[in-house]
């Protein structure tokens, strides 16, 4: 192949294609994304990525950083993270992934996509105050008095329902 | 004495009681009282916390106000309680936008975040707070000849910049009190991985798959028992060991790191709760 014909390729855009980097960069911790060299180490360390095909901590950053913000907002693989924090404590460049991907979450759940497992979730806790409402049981109370532990357990939920007023309305609903 | 006030999370007085009435009985015989926490709230972690950081920062931040009101530190016996307040006191700490938004929202209650309080995980309290000196004097029935695996938890140990607690890659605080009431702490492949307890929601197959390696690892260094420092580790541990995956190899007791050392410290298994475990700890409990 002669040096002419090289020239004569089209160029390959390495360009992002959308800010989405930048965008997630300026939510809380979202702006450890930069310093992310692709190394590998966090899908290594993973214990949702030895499980599952479906995971990779490496790829979702690459998405990100390659703009695929359409791709990555709409699919589960930001929930996919169980923020153990295992990839971040073996990360030589100090990207906080757990982070960045719940900045990411916050940007997916502002446009509506929330998983429904979620959804359901964060309905209980801005509804009761707190998680296990429906769990808690004559039986659990039973054995609450029986180990000399108070079996009236004092929830609040008017605080919750201030927060759901304030930072929710619309989010959640179905 | 020292006190503390409890902040027990939504998962132990529910799922685990026992975990609470131990903790409660063998830190006051180690001269440590708590004191419970009324009319608070979820602390936020994984759910809210994944939605909005606003909104988690003012449901911590309500704890956290609550203990001040109260004039105590808190300690935390859940790794995602624990991390959570821990997370957003540093938070409040260093951004006082938030803080400012935190507090307006309280201000109704009469409360505020001015960030005098302390937040301990269980193990600091052993550890910065009794001293292991303190816990093997308290030792009367020593365990003998008992293998354990210490499974710490990950929002206990990371992230260590926030939460302080031992070293994330070699914690040793769980070890050392198992050696101090006399049983033998076995190390095994994947210590500080997960238990896959936030996956359950997500999926529940991968969640289940990372606990049962963790048991696998735990089973070929043929450990007696696991001991935990976390409600949803403790019963995320147990419970996979039920599920159509887990096979039929005997079942491996699953104990709080207070259940140990409790009949240790001579106190009866009934205040322990010990009874009311998924898998019976007999087999190491005997060993006495």
């Amino acid at each position: 192949m002669s040096h002419d014909e090289v020239k004569q390729q089209p160029p390959i855009n390495h360009a992002p294609s959308s800010n989405f980097a930048k965008e997630v960069e300026q939510e809380f911790y979202g702006d450890g994304i930069m310093k992310c060299i692709q190394c590998g180490m966090c899908t290594a360390s993973c214990m949702v990525a030895s499980m599952t095909e479906r995971y990779r901590p490496r790829m979702l950053i690459q998405k990100i950083l390659l703009g695929k913000r359409e791709e990555v907002l709409s699919s589960e693989l930001p929930w996919l993270c169980m923020t153990c924090r295992l990839c971040e404590e073996r990360c030589q460049e100090d990207v906080n992934l757990s982070e960045i991907f719940h900045a990411v979450r916050e940007i997916a759940a502002r446009e509506g996509y929330i998983p429904q497992v979620f959804r359901n979730t964060i309905n209980k806790v801005l509804e009761d105050g707190w998680l296990l409402n429906d769990a808690y049981t004559d039986f659990v109370e039973d054995d609450r008095s029986d180990l000399g532990l108070d079996p009236k357990l004092s929830w609040n939920n008017d605080f919750v329902k201030k927060i759901k007023k304030r930072y929710f309305e619309g989010v959640t609903k179905k | 004495m020292k006190e503390f006030v409890l902040y027990t999370g939504c998962t132990t007085p529910v799922r685990l009681p026992a975990y609470e009435a131990a903790v409660t009985v063998v830190l006051e015989k180690l001269g440590v009282r708590l004191i419970p926490m009324k009319d608070v709230n979820c602390c936020g972690a994984q759910y809210i916390e994944s939605l909005s950081h606003t909104a988690f920062a003012a449901m911590s931040g309500r704890i956290l106000a609550i203990a001040e009101s109260m004039d105590r530190d808190i300690l935390a016996i859940c790794g995602a309680c624990s991390g959570s307040l821990k997370a957003v006191k540093h938070d409040l700490d260093s951004n006082k936008v938030l803080r400012a938004e935190v507090n307006e929202l309280l201000a109704d209650e009469g409360l505020k975040y001015t960030g005098t309080v302390e937040v301990k995980h269980l193990l600091q309290i052993f550890n910065e707070d009794i001293g292991y000196d303190a816990i093997k004097a308290a030792i009367v029935k020593p365990y003998h000849g008992v293998r354990l695996a210490a499974h710490y938890g990950c929002h206990v140990t990371r992230p260590p910049e926030i939460v302080h607690v031992d070293d994330p890659e070699n914690p040793v605080i769980i070890d050392t009190i198992i050696e101090a009431a006399g049983a033998t702490p076995v190390d095994y492949v994947g210590k500080t991985r997960c238990c896959g307890g936030p996956m359950l929601a997500m999926d529940e197959e991968v969640a289940n798959k990372i606990g049962l390696d963790k048991i696998k690892n735990i089973r070929d260094e043929k450990a007696d028992g696991i001991v935990t420092a976390c409600v949803f580790c403790d019963i995320q541990l147990t419970q996979v060991q039920f599920g159509d995956m887990a096979g039929d190899e005997p079942k491996i007791p699953v104990l709080t790191l207070p259940q140990f050392l409790g009949p240790a410290m001579g106190i009866n298994f009934d205040s322990l709760g010990i009874q009311l475990n998924k898998i019976d700890p007999q087999a190491i409990l005997q060993e006495m």
